[in-house]
């Protein structure tokens, strides 16, 4: 390692950021930098993290994100403790919102629409990996409340 | 897409930063319902940023909304898209994670892979090293020249009769299609249905006599064919060679075929895919052609599992059908050049690689590549064996430059540049190579210019990876079909459940790894730990697990696994020692080779070690030959005795006293390091395990929990083989 590491914060920063480094030439491609940030606890927006990449991306070659400029970059906005996880209450209010008939569940129709087409939309793959986890196979229904009770065990 | 309210928008999510790559890389593969993906080249949601600016415009102004379910404000509108976000975000949290376990997964089976296939190349180092300073060690190798050789191939001596179930099938010659579609339905069912050892012979005795034929390159033309299919490394996965037989037919002069070496290794049915490919090669000649890789090689069979498969197949005959094998391998070509534009070869190339060069050497002196050529006396060209080495180990790499390949231990890495220049002087317009496991198969790089295609799916473990194979057209644009074998045992599974088999895969491989190195990670740990509590903190341990076992892999996330249980302050480093003494762990190592065993069972290699010391040739070796040896020997095997303690070792092995070591007694004497060798090892555990049970302390459950994962993930479940059961998609080129 050529890099000095003066915290354990750094090295974890490292770590996650050389996970998909595939050369050892300490760049990443744009692409992996949502998933290296949420490698490290942070719950960013697709606009956060294209923030990130902004300001990390390399000028001379576009496309990828140095080691040198990221770990700075990255510990200043762990440190102020940006892109936090959410509280579970937090996130049980947001299902409630989309829940307008406060029927305590959200039909499969009305939810996949909603993260298909509101806020930052979901691809069809990302929908596709989710369905089997959210729908509660006997109803059909996504019951939010436990489908965030089995998502939370991994945060 | 249009949405409701008849404003265009763009679709959600991915659009590429870069334009370079027409198929994925590696780095951002997904492993999804193939069939479903209908984005082949989308990401995990990193949109670009003008794609989320754009959905931002779009969203903000409530026009642009699709119809809602019931009429709402525009401050519900608001807090709808502010509740969606706030969901997306945080499940894409939860999906990054899964990714993280797959990359994770991905790290360790290529360090893994990649560390073991350094200990096969010291052993190339070492030679090269003696060699060095014994320059009156001109004629190396076999003392056996190529002529008996020859002999092995007419020899009809009488096989010993295998007990057990043997197929009646027949086999004879020349092989025609009749045979191949009966082989192929002997090798696919899941109970070793073993061909009589003479139709073994057979197939391999004739196939080496034909490959004899065939020059070092083989000229590949698509003038009647109007086409060509490439396939990379097999390692012994019959079903991805049956996949790609049933899905691009049987070999013929409309349909020719070039096998990109690594046929065996790793996989369980490396003798039925070699032999089925050989059938292949002598049923459909001028259809079927064959290049070697770094694997077709004794050497590395020893240690990668493929000469152990054919002990235990014909436990009998192995070693009269391992010395046939070599005849095959040595005689394979190196490499295939279709329409004198397109190179295959298995590895890649340096700057030094001269294909003239490689057109007239005499290949079938490299019985084995890792071992110094046979030369009968003429001496022995290192700049040659460098050259074969470049093509069979090579790997490239995305920056400039030609290096040695220091995390293979042979070949180089090779960048755009030399790339370009190689293309430019052979006047040819791109190369297709294998050698490296890809996520989808194949991946392009160096500008297009270099292919790697790989044929192997499910190669680490179930759902790993997809295998792919190249169609090229008359215009030699490639055109590639990827799939995953065995697709239905991985479509009843989740993708969390599919990640947890490839983690619990790597998980187990990691682990026995760990073990050759259990005693030190003990002593280790232990030294920050003074007390003896038990604990220590998380970077001392993430420093140990790097130091003692020099693999590069991400430490701080692997903790979790690696030590179970233990909470995110510091580490229960006993919680990884028990981890490594659990059952699953143990019967894995049982069912490995270690390097050492591989060493002992290549015996041919240490007739080379004696064949170097022995400089005058005499037939053995005296102690004044091994004294000059002695320090090389120091060097390159770490060196827990001195000098005077491998003089001793030499006057030990003298058996018959008479002050020269001759080829057995040399050999005796490796038997029996070996053999005490494994006695202290077996004393170790024992001690170790009456210690452990002193201190009265049984496993963690978070351990015996995890060890129960593994085991239960790593199962398998043999059944015959069926072709039809696969995953494909087709991807169209994009050039």
């Amino acid at each position: 390692m050529d890099l000095d590491f003066n915290n354990d914060l750094e090295k974890r920063i490292s770590d996650a950021f050389c996970v998909f480094d595939h050369h050892g030439d300490k760049l990443i491609d744009v692409r992996e930098v949502g998933t290296v940030l949420r490698l490290l606890g942070c719950v960013p927006t697709e606009q956060e993290v294209n923030e990130v990449i902004s300001a990390t991306e390399t000028e001379e070659t576009s496309g990828v994100v140095h080691l040198t400029k990221f770990l700075p970059h990255v510990s200043q906005l762990l440190m102020e403790r940006k892109m936090e996880p959410a509280a579970p209450e937090k996130i049980l209010e947001a299902f409630k919102i989309l829940d307008f008939e406060n029927k305590g569940y959200l039909t499969k129709d009305s939810f996949g629409k909603l993260m298909m087409e509101e806020g930052e939309p979901f691809t069809q793959e990302e929908m596709d990996e989710m369905w089997p986890v959210a729908i509660d196979p006997i109803s059909g229904h996504i019951p939010y409340e436990l489908y965030l009770n089995q998502l939370m065990v991994y945060l | 897409m249009l949405c409701s309210c008849g404003c265009l928008q763009k679709a959600g999510g991915g659009g590429k930063r870069r334009s370079s790559s027409s198929v994925e890389d590696a780095s951002s593969s997904r492993m999804s319902e193939l069939e479903s993906n209908s984005r082949p080249q989308t990401t995990e949601a990193a949109s670009t940023r003008t794609s989320s600016l754009l959905q931002l415009f779009h969203r903000k102004g409530p026009k642009c909304f699709r119809k809602p379910q019931r009429p709402k404000s525009p401050m519900q509108a608001e807090k709808t898209i502010r509740a969606a976000i706030f969901i997306q975000k945080w499940y894409r949290q939860h999906q990054a994670r899964q990714e993280m376990r797959k990359r994770c997964n991905w790290q360790i089976f290529q360090n893994l892979e990649y560390a073991s296939e350094q200990d096969q190349a010291e052993l190339y180092k070492f030679f090269h090293e003696l060699i060095k300073h014994m320059p009156q060690a001109a004629g190396t190798g076999n003392k056996s020249p190529t002529s008996t050789c020859t002999a092995l191939l007419e020899e009809s001596e009488a096989l010993m009769e295998e007990v057990g179930d043997i197929v009646s099938t027949k086999v004879e010659i020349p092989i025609m299609k009749s045979h191949i579609d009966l082989l192929i339905d002997v090798f696919r069912k899941k109970r070793s249905n073993r061909l009589h050892p003479k139709y073994v012979v057979l197939i391999l005795r004739e196939a080496a006599k034909s490959l004899k034929e065939m020059p070092n390159l083989s000229m590949v033309s698509t003038a009647v064919s109007q086409q060509v299919t490439v396939c990379g490394d097999l390692h012994g996965k019959l079903d991805d060679l049956l996949v790609v037989l049933c899905k691009n037919g049987l070999p013929s002069t409309s349909n020719p075929y070039v096998f990109n070496g690594d046929f065996v290794d790793r996989g369980k049915k490396g003798l039925e895919v070699l032999l089925l490919l050989l059938s292949l090669y002598l049923a459909f000649p001028n259809a079927v052609f064959l290049n070697r890789g770094n694997h077709e090689d004794s050497v590395m069979n020893a240690r990668y599992g493929f000469s152990r498969e054919v002990e235990r197949k014909y436990p009998r005959n192995y070693k009269r059908l391992l010395r046939l094998i070599d005849e095959v391998y040595r005689w394979l070509p190196l490499g295939s050049i279709i329409n004198n534009r397109v190179l295959i070869v298995h590895g890649g190339f340096s700057d030094n690689t001269d294909l003239d060069l490689i057109k007239s050497i005499d290949r079938s002196k490299y019985v084995s590549i890792l071992r110094p050529p046979l030369t009968e006396g003429q001496p022995l060209d290192k700049a040659e064996w460098q050259q074969i080495f470049d093509i069979m180990w090579s790997d490239p790499q995305s920056v400039p430059g030609c290096i040695p390949n220091t995390l293979r231990g042979a070949g180089v890495w090779f960048g755009p540049d030399t790339t370009e220049k190689f293309l430019e002087r052979h006047r040819l317009s791109y190369m297709i190579r294998s050698h490296e496991c890809k996520p989808n198969g194949h991946e392009f790089t160096h500008d297009n210019k270099v292919i790697t295609i790989f044929s192997a799916s499910n190669y680490y473990a179930l759902g790993s990876n997809k295998g792919a194979y190249i169609r090229l057209n008359n215009q030699l644009v490639p055109r590639f079909v990827q799939y995953i074998s065995a697709a239905s045992q991985a479509k009843k599974l989740t993708f969390k459940q599919r990640v947890g088999i490839v983690e619990s895969a790597a998980l187990k491989e990691l682990a026995v790894k760990m073990r050759e190195y259990r005693d030190e990670l003990e002593t280790e740990f232990k030294k920050y730990d003074p007390d003896d509590k038990g604990y220590i903190t998380i970077s001392k341990w993430c420093y140990v697990m790097e130091k003692v076992t020099k693999l590069g892999l991400p430490w701080r996330l692997l903790r979790e696994k690696l030590a179970p249980g233990t909470d995110s302050k510091s580490v229960n480093y006993f919680r990884t020692l028990d981890l490594l003494d659990t059952d699953v762990i143990l019967e894995a190592e049982a069912d490995g080779t270690s390097v050492m065993d591989a060493l002992y069972a290549n015996k041919t290699s240490l007739e080379t070690i004696f064949n170097i010391i022995d400089a005058d040739k005499s037939g053995e070796i005296t102690l004044d030959e091994f004294e000059k040896a002695i320090d090389l020997l120091d060097a390159h095997m770490p060196g827990d005795t001195s000098k005077s303690e491998m003089l001793e070792k030499c006057r030990m092995m003298d058996l018959n006293g008479d002050g020269k070591v001759d080829l057995n007694e040399f050999l005796e004497a490796f038997r029996l390091s070996d053999i005490h060798r494994k006695q202290q090892q077996e004393a170790d555990i024992r001690k170790r395990s009456t210690t452990r049970s002193s201190i009265n302390q049984p496993p963690s459950d978070s351990v015996t929990k995890l060890a129960n994962i593994i085991s239960k993930n790593t199962l398998i479940i043999e059944q015959d083989i069926d072709p039809m059961d696969c995953e494909s998609k087709i991807i169209e080129p994009t050039k």
